[in-house]
Parts: structure tokens; sequence; C-alpha cells
């Protein structure tokens, strides 16, 4: 019987839990408008705005990992 | 496991683990038509719990030895249920492709 | 045993019941307002004041043990199954709907979804998807195993609707079998190392002999999982392994499979002309027949039994003192209605087998 009490029922857990190693220089954050829906480049210090539309909610993208779930 | 006296192996109850009503019924049956059986019966302590308790009284053989045979002829019967069934669907199958090759 | 006088009746041979208790041992009225004589006469000695064994003979079950195929497909089949208990009936189809194992998706790894169905909302329609390969062939993959080749499929579904276009149903045949295993590698904590893959095959699952003659894939190409609006994709992996229809019921082989005990419809009385057209007319399952007797006169039969769902139309009102509805305690009609994974009359053998495995696990523990 699967009685795991692993958080991978209803909450994502990533595969690894140790987070990356930070760059002393991150590659520029991209973010979706919520408007547009443009992928925008956001860096450290920058306006949060779009680029063509002006609209200043930005959403974040998507994680890159893979995420494991139970079909259940 | 058994719980029962050490001097009087007639009557018993029996703890089985993992399993529920899908055996116990069937072995109860079993156990109601043994003539040496004077008295038998199943429960579940708790439904949560994979457990059953199986009580059997004989009139004078070991509830053990009564409990083991009435398995075996459960075996049994399951043995000839299975081979009637395919037979059964064997004669049904050949008949079909009869039927058809006669149609076509 | 004593015999007292009033059971000393000299018409009835010795060691067989009177007609009416042996109708109520074989047979469950079903009255107007309730079934009577529900119970089974199990114990061996019930009938002992009459001399009449009631305990289990094997060779009595071995002669009078019955079974007739009356309909039989690739995905479903209907079989009688005469001198049988309900007891063991019962056991069969619990054995069928949670115990018989499957193959069914587990596991499913989202490298991408931006669809509007939530991730584990997909995941789980994936688990319900039946899929057609034979569980036999698989082992069970436990939490210390790894996903090999022998206890784990693994499916992928890479899908995107275009930006431009109309949308998208993601069906069941874009879930592409994998026989080398999983494409996806695990992050590892140490970037030095090369990174693992999610299953370890050791050789590709299309070249394993059993497998090789029926390939593995989904039982039914035109399931809808989900839809996709314009620009969006699904990017996943998905790995099936073996289970039981107890821990969830995406493993259940049955769509369901059921037992019904056969009707048994008697004219008590005969019932002619008018009265006769009057209860062909009431049975909406068309129990009975009118047939000419002749002189003009017609009588009402009984051609259908078979087809009776004891509704009971027939015995309300008057009706209840010309016609007996009863059920055959030892007759059962056994539907089995297979999900795909195997053939239906595969099922039930395998259902058998695995109440003798019971069993058989029963008894070395008793030893």
């Amino acid at each position: 019987m699967d009685s795991q009490p692993e958080p991978k029922d209803s909450q994502p857990k990533p595969k690894d839990s140790q987070p990356e190693p930070k760059d002393s220089q991150l590659e520029p954050v991209i973010y979706i408008c919520g408007d547009c829906r443009k992928e925008i480049p956001v860096k450290p210090g920058d306006a949060v705005q779009c680029r063509e539309c002006g609209y200043r909610i930005l959403y974040k993208k998507r994680t890159s990992r893979i995420i494991q779930y139970e079909a259940r | 496991m058994e719980h029962g006296s050490l001097t009087d192996s007639k009557n018993s109850t029996f703890c089985l683990m993992d399993e529920d009503h899908t055996l116990a019924n069937s072995v109860r049956f079993l156990l109601n038509k043994d003539p040496r059986v004077e008295f038998c019966g199943y429960s579940i302590p708790h439904p949560s719990e994979n457990k059953v308790n199986i009580r059997v009284q004989t009139t004078g053989d070991s509830a053990k030895d009564v409990l083991k045979e009435s398995f075996q002829d459960l075996i049994f019967l399951c043995q000839h249920v299975r081979s009637t069934f395919e037979k059964s669907v064997a004669d049904f199958k050949s008949t079909q492709s009869r039927q058809e090759m006669n149609g076509a | 045993m004593s015999e007292t006088a009033s059971l000393n009746m000299q018409d009835i041979p010795q060691g067989q019941l009177p007609e009416h208790i042996e109708l109520q041992r074989a047979r469950v009225f079903c009255k107007a307002d309730a079934p009577v004589h529900t119970e089974d006469v199990e114990y061996s000695g019930a009938y002992a004041a009459v001399g009449f064994d009631n305990s289990l003979q094997v060779d009595d079950f071995r002669r009078d043990f019955r079974v007739e195929i009356k309909n039989l497909s690739m995905d479903d089949i209907e079989f009688d199954m005469i001198g049988i208990d309900a007891s063991l009936a019962n056991a069969f189809r619990r054995i069928l709907i949670a115990e018989v194992p499957t193959m069914a998706i587990e596991k499913v790894l989202i490298v991408n979804n931006t669809s509007v169905m939530a991730d584990e909302i997909l995941s789980h329609r994936l688990g319900l998807l039946p899929i057609e390969a034979d569980p036999r062939l698989f082992d069970f993959l436990s939490e210390n195993d790894t996903p090999n080749e022998r206890n784990t499929i693994v499916f992928k579904m890479e899908v995107h609707c275009k930006k431009r276009g109309p949308r998208l149903t993601v069906k069941s045949d874009q879930l592409k079998w994998l026989p080398n295993g999983s494409e996806l590698l695990m992050e590892s904590p140490n970037p030095s190392t090369k990174p693992r893959s999610f299953t370890s095959f050791s050789c590709s699952q299309a070249s394993l002999p059993q497998i090789s003659g029926r390939p593995i894939g989904m039982k039914h190409l035109d399931i809808i999982i989900t839809q996709l609006g314009p620009g969006q994709s699904i990017e996943l992996e998905a790995h099936a392994v073996k289970g039981t229809g107890k821990v969830h019921a995406k493993w259940s082989p049955v769509g369901t499979t059921w037992y019904r005990m056969l009707p048994e419809v008697k004219l008590l009385k005969e019932v002619r002309g008018n009265d006769a057209e009057k209860l062909v007319k009431k049975c909406p399952r068309k129990v009975f027949d009118v047939e000419d007797v002749g002189h003009a006169m017609k009588k009402a039969v009984v051609s259908r039994p078979r087809d009776c769902t004891l509704c009971r139309e027939c015995i309300s009102g008057a009706g209840e003192e010309n016609i007996a509805l009863r059920r055959v305690r030892d007759h059962f009609i056994f539907t089995v209605e297979s999900t795909g994974a195997l053939p239906a009359e595969v099922l039930f053998t395998e259902a058998v087998k695995i109440l003798e495995e019971k069993c058989e696990r029963v008894i070395s523990e008793l030893s």
C-alpha cells in the first residue's frame, strides 16, 4: 500500500532540493506581460514595466525544473 | 495466528492478516458445509484494519486441521471452476468460428 | 438423530427433502413487498432431522457444476455459472474489481505545461487512461526497486498548439511509447557527475520476446485528455507501473463486473383470455407471451424468464396469486466488462487463480 507521506501528491517537489549556485551577474530573468503576453527580460534595478504596452503587472515564467506528480 | 486453548484444540479463533470478506466468506461457507464443524463464523474487528477473525468449533477434530482442509477444498473448487470455464470458452469459440465459416 | 412421528413421512424417500422445503432451500421467493428465504442454508446438519445430508460433497460439485457462455466478445463476456454458491461468486467479483493487477500511469514528469489545465489534474486524467499491456509480463515496482524495463512502461507526450491556429484537442493518441526508457535526466546536485535518467533500462522493451509480438500503447486512441489554446504546449513523460484496484481504481481491470441470480417466473394458475393479454402488456421486458390453445382460447405462457428484472409489475394488485417470482439460488449470470488490457475470459481465470493463491498462502501460514 502506498503510504509515503511525500509532498508529491498535491504539491510539486523538484527532484533536487539544493538551490543553484548564484552567479555574480545573473542572466536577466524573463517575465511575461499581463496584457500582451510578450516575454520581457528584467534585470535587477530595472523598472517593472512591459517594454511594449506599458502594463505594470508582470508574471513569472513557469519553472524549467522537471516536476513529478503522482497520477492519483 | 491462532488463538485457542492449549488443552482444547477443537475450538479456536484464527486471525488472518491482509484478508477481507473475499476469502473469509468463501471459507466460512465451506466450513459450514463440513460435517465436523459445530460452529463457524468470521468477523472483521475494524474495517480500517485488514484483519479477519475466523472462529471454528468442531465436534472433535483439531480446528486447525479442519480449517486447513476447508482451504484445500476451496482450492479444489477453484481449480474445477477454472477448468470448466476454460473448457466452456474453448467450446464456445470453436462453435462461433464454425458458424462464421458456414455463414461466410 | 431421533425420528418423531411428524417427520417420519412415508411418501418422501429417505435422503431427500420434502418438496416445499427443497423449494425454500433452492429458491429466493420474491414477494410483492420483500424477498423471503434469502438466507443460504449452509450448515451441513441443517436437515439432519429428516435425514438429508446438506454437506458439500466434492463429487456432487464436480458433477453438478456447469458453465454456459452466452456472449463473448473482445472485451465483454456474459456467462452462467450453475451449481456454485453466492459466497464464491461474490469472491470472484470482488477479486476481479480489486485484486487482478493491471498497468496504469503512476508517475508523471512534467517538463512544460502552459495549458489551462493544472498539472495535477492533467496527471490524474493520465492515470485513468487504460493501457494495452499484458500485466502478467511485468513485475511490481516497490519503493526500493529501480524502474527498469521489467516493471515500468514509459510514455511521452509533446504537443504544441500553433499561435495563430485553431484550438487543439489533445487525445490519447498523443502519448507515444518509449521502448528505450525515459529520455529525461535527473538534476544531479554535483555538476561534474553524469546526470542519471529517471529509469534504468538495460535493453529496449521492444526487443523482449514476450512484448515484441504485441506492441504496447494506449487501448483507445480517441480519449480526450485536454485542450490547448493558441501558443500553449504540454511536454511530459508518464511512467506506468503494475498495481491493483485495491490501491487506486485506475488499476482496476474491469469497467465493472456484476452477477445476478437467474430469475424464475412460474404461473401458479392458468391465465386465460383478456387476463392473459393484460399480463403480457403489463410486463415491460416482455417475459410473457400469449399462446393459442384452440377453441379460440388464449393463455399466457412464460417465454423469456431470463429477461425478467423482477420489477414486480405482474404481481402488483391482484396478480400475486397467479404468479410466483423467484430466483434460483445457485445459478448466477455473470457479466465481465474488461477495460481492454486483458480479454474478459482471461480476467476471470486470473481472478480464480488469485483466490487459489490466497488459500495457498494461508495454508502455508497455518502449517
